[in-house]
């Protein structure tokens, strides 16, 4: 028997909500084969310390432990019944085959990371950059991963319900260097979007509003910058931010919080200060020079005008 | 010797906790503690004011839409009040409505079938609501699905549901083709059918004209229909009651009023809402008691002093709804009036969805950028929105460039914050000479709990 328990820290929910939209296949379709133990949001007759206990005492096994939400042990701060968040997962972490992390908060602290009055907000097993979560750096589940992080804020569901499947089959996970599954967290959010055209031949989005033109100049758009495949696999299988016309807020990464000014392009004599992800500045200032000089008449027509 | 009671209930947005007092098997008073605070507040300050676009719809996960909302009114406001025109064209208008209305739309679906039908699963015999089962259940799949499908349009002018930040002062980021719109509109008349066929069980035409419990009862044998008549057998159409007293802060275009209702109708003023911190960890001026009689992180909020109660049935009793202003006179603000009340509005939201995008003019812009840099403005401005758990109030205040306070009121502070010295809240008030601890969990549910709402 397959299991699930989903706890929550501090969190707005997003990621379980994101989850119901899941589709092709559904959320609810993976509990065809897993027993899912409890979930704050679904569950209507179990009580969450009755099933904790029986996990604690080896009566129950428990497959996968999922948590969404940053960890505190402050329970003046965060606390369900009388134990603050980071006991029951104390209690829990050496029985979980797997733990998985679902969104920014509880990868890497993410926002409430960010309230000073309490200074013991952490992700799982990393605090932003660093491997200072609550579990130690070198912990590792029962079956030999460390928390498998699926980041974002939120999460599109497709990646949990992909990276559970995955396990479920029993093909291996490879992880990055934030320990998100290689397979997608390989892709940057800027591929697949349908602005790469205005990006290959550098022409910037003057104003917000339009479908021509790259927000990467102006509009401080991640999406070069981001690990996440959201170009490839689309939201609510419909579209992305970037297609619609907003910028990438490199809500995948650590420092997505850290930053600020999510709509400007932070430039130094006109070239973005931050160039993607694998080329360096000559290259990118090289190559942006010989795409403006030559000329693509598409590109600066309404897509309407065009041929 | 009274006994106490603690709960940590699930099955809402976030996990809360009541605490009950019985005497003689009747709840004598209940106090609703919302434990887990994040201090969205104090993170944003001293942000770049549009910073304010990304991080407040991250306040909740089921209603972030409503947060954008109110941080980009907030926002325009302030160069309104600082003397300066702001234009907004009628198409990025009507995208904002066709988006806020598709969030509530989605969470009432998803809050009638996942939070409130499971309660009926523990009061009445399982078998004849095995559909209704959370997970296996085929209504319960199929209002997943729906309340999913609906989002794709938020999806369509914003890139995703939830956490997009589509909407800024002077407009909205999306320029939708023409094709767009009608596939949005193609999503809209799917729900539409949903809606009809499983939930109220006839047209929507037709389902307009009702003004009575029975009229609907005697025709209808949809979802809505089989819950009402669950809540009748379980005493629930007369049980629940807070103080039949409405809030709405803001208009939702044409389709539902703000106003103020106690035993007559009322304009709304925003100089009479008051935070009050007696019981709430924490304080007004932001630090925090942790004195023995506190017991919430969300403060208390009062209109002239008094609790008013916000949400979908607040908004059909200002905007003079007949249908609700016949079952407010008969059966008060009950357990039953109140969850049909954010039915009906998945129904009347729909057809307002078809209508606005059908409005749409995509030869206007979408954007029209703002005379000036919001960085270089002073003041204070209001974001009121009716969101789907009712009256949402941001107050920013900007100051050299930066966000210098930021405020937050959330429909369900107006619900299920704690107590004042003279009055509990009105979710409080409601569960109180209650005989099971399940009807008073169904009673709190019927609210709409948003606890990740409540302290932010
Ligand atoms: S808008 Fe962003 S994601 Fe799209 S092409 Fe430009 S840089 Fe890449």
């Amino acid at each position: 028997m397959y299991t699930l328990l989903w706890l929550q820290g501090l969190t707005c929910n997003g990621n379980t909500q994101s989850l119901l939209n899941a589709e092709n296949p559904s959320f609810y379709t993976l509990f065809d084969k897993i027993n899912l133990l409890y979930h704050p949001s679904i569950s209507y007759d179990v009580d969450l310390f009755e099933i904790i206990n029986q996990i604690k005492n080896d009566k129950l096994p428990l497959t996968f432990l999922v948590v969404e939400g940053s960890i505190t042990s402050d329970k003046r701060f965060f606390s369900i019944g009388d134990y603050s968040i980071a006991q029951i997962i104390d209690a829990l972490k050496e029985k979980a085959d797997y733990i998985i992390a679902v969104g920014n908060c509880a990868c890497f602290g993410n926002i409430p990371a960010n309230f000073d009055k309490n200074s013991d907000v952490k992700g799982l097993q990393f605090r932003f950059k660093e491997k200072k979560g609550f579990l130690p750096s070198n912990f590792k589940s029962k079956k030999g991963y460390p928390v498998i992080n699926i980041s974002g804020c939120p999460i599109h569901p497709q990646w949990f319900v992909s990276t559970i499947l995955n396990l479920l089959y029993k093909k291996p996970v490879y992880l990055d260097g934030f320990n998100r599954p290689k397979e997608l967290y390989m892709y940057l959010t800027h591929d697949g979007c349908t602005r790469n055209e205005y990006f290959e031949w550098k022409v910037e989005l003057e104003e917000f509003g339009h479908k021509e033109g790259c927000l990467f100049y102006n509009q401080g758009c991640r999406g070069p910058l981001t690990h996440s495949p959201c170009n490839k696999v689309l939201w609510n299988n419909t579209s992305s931010k970037t297609r619609a016309g907003m910028p990438c807020i490199g809500c995948t990464e650590f420092d997505f919080p850290l930053r600020e000014n999510f709509f400007e392009t932070k430039k130094n004599m006109g070239i973005p200060e931050e160039v993607p992800i694998g080329v360096s500045k000559r290259v990118y200032i090289t190559i942006t020079g010989v795409a403006k000089t030559l000329k693509n008449e598409r590109v600066n027509k309404r897509l309407e005008e065009t041929e | 010797m009274p006994e106490i009671t603690k709960t940590v209930l699930n099955r809402v947005e976030g996990e809360i906790t009541l605490k009950l007092i019985w005497e003689n098997d009747v709840i004598k008073d209940a106090f609703i503690i919302a434990p887990n605070f994040r201090g969205f507040e104090f993170i944003l300050e001293g942000k770049p004011p549009l910073d304010a676009l990304v991080i407040t719809p991250r306040i909740c996960g089921i209603c972030g839409h409503a947060h954008l909302m109110a941080s980009t009114f907030a926002l325009e406001q302030i160069y309104k009040s600082a003397g300066y025109k702001l234009e907004i064209s009628e198409k990025a208008r009507l995208i904002r409505n066709i988006t806020l209305a598709c969030e509530i739309i989605q969470n009432h679906i998803r809050w009638f079938y996942i939070f409130v039908y499971p309660d009926f699963l523990s009061l009445e015999n399982k078998v004849s609501l095995k559909d209704f089962e959370p997970i296996k259940g085929k209504k319960w799949r199929k209002a997943v699905d729906f309340s999913s499908k609906i989002v794709k349009i938020i999806s369509i002018f914003g890139g995703q549901w939830p956490h997009t930040s589509y909407s800024l002062p002077g407009g909205v980021m999306c320029e939708p083709t023409n094709m767009e719109i009608v596939s949005a509109v193609g999503i809209v008349d799917e729900v539409l059918r949903y809606f009809e066929e499983d939930i109220i069980g006839m047209n929507i035409e037709d389902y307009l004209q009702i003004t009575s419990l029975r009229e609907f009862i005697n025709k209808s044998s949809g979802d809505l229909a089989t819950f009402i008549k669950l809540s009748k057998k379980f005493h629930l159409h007369k049980t629940g009651r807070a103080y039949n007293r409405f809030i709405s802060v803001a208009d939702f275009d044409t389709l539902f009023c703000s106003g103020i209702t106690s035993r007559k109708k009322r304009l709304f003023d925003i100089k009479k809402v008051k935070e009050v911190d007696t019981y709430s960890y924490l304080l007004k001026d932001k630090s925090f008691s942790f004195d023995k009689k506190k017991y919430s992180w969300s403060k208390a909020v009062r209109y002239e002093g008094l609790p008013y109660e916000t949400g979908p049935l607040a908004r059909q009793i200002n905007s003079e709804n007949q249908l609700f202003l016949n079952l407010n006179k008969k059966l008060r603000d009950s357990y039953l009036v109140r969850i049909w009340a954010r039915v009906d509005e998945i129904g009347k939201l729909l057809v307002f969805v078809k209508n606005c995008l059908k409005k749409i003019n995509i030869k206007e812009p979408s954007y029209i950028k703002p005379v000036k840099d919001i960085k270089e403005l002073e003041g204070e401005g209001y974001g009121l929105v009716e969101a789907a758990r009712g009256s949402l109030i941001h107050r920013v205040s900007v100051k050299e460039g930066k966000i210098k306070d930021y405020n937050i009121i959330t429909p369900s502070v107006w619900n299920l914050g704690p107590r004042c010295r003279k009055y509990l809240s009105p979710a409080e008030k409601a569960i109180i000479g209650q005989k099971s601890e399940l009807t008073a969990h169904m009673i709190l549910r019927s609210f709409d709990v948003c606890s990740v709402c409540t302290t932010h």
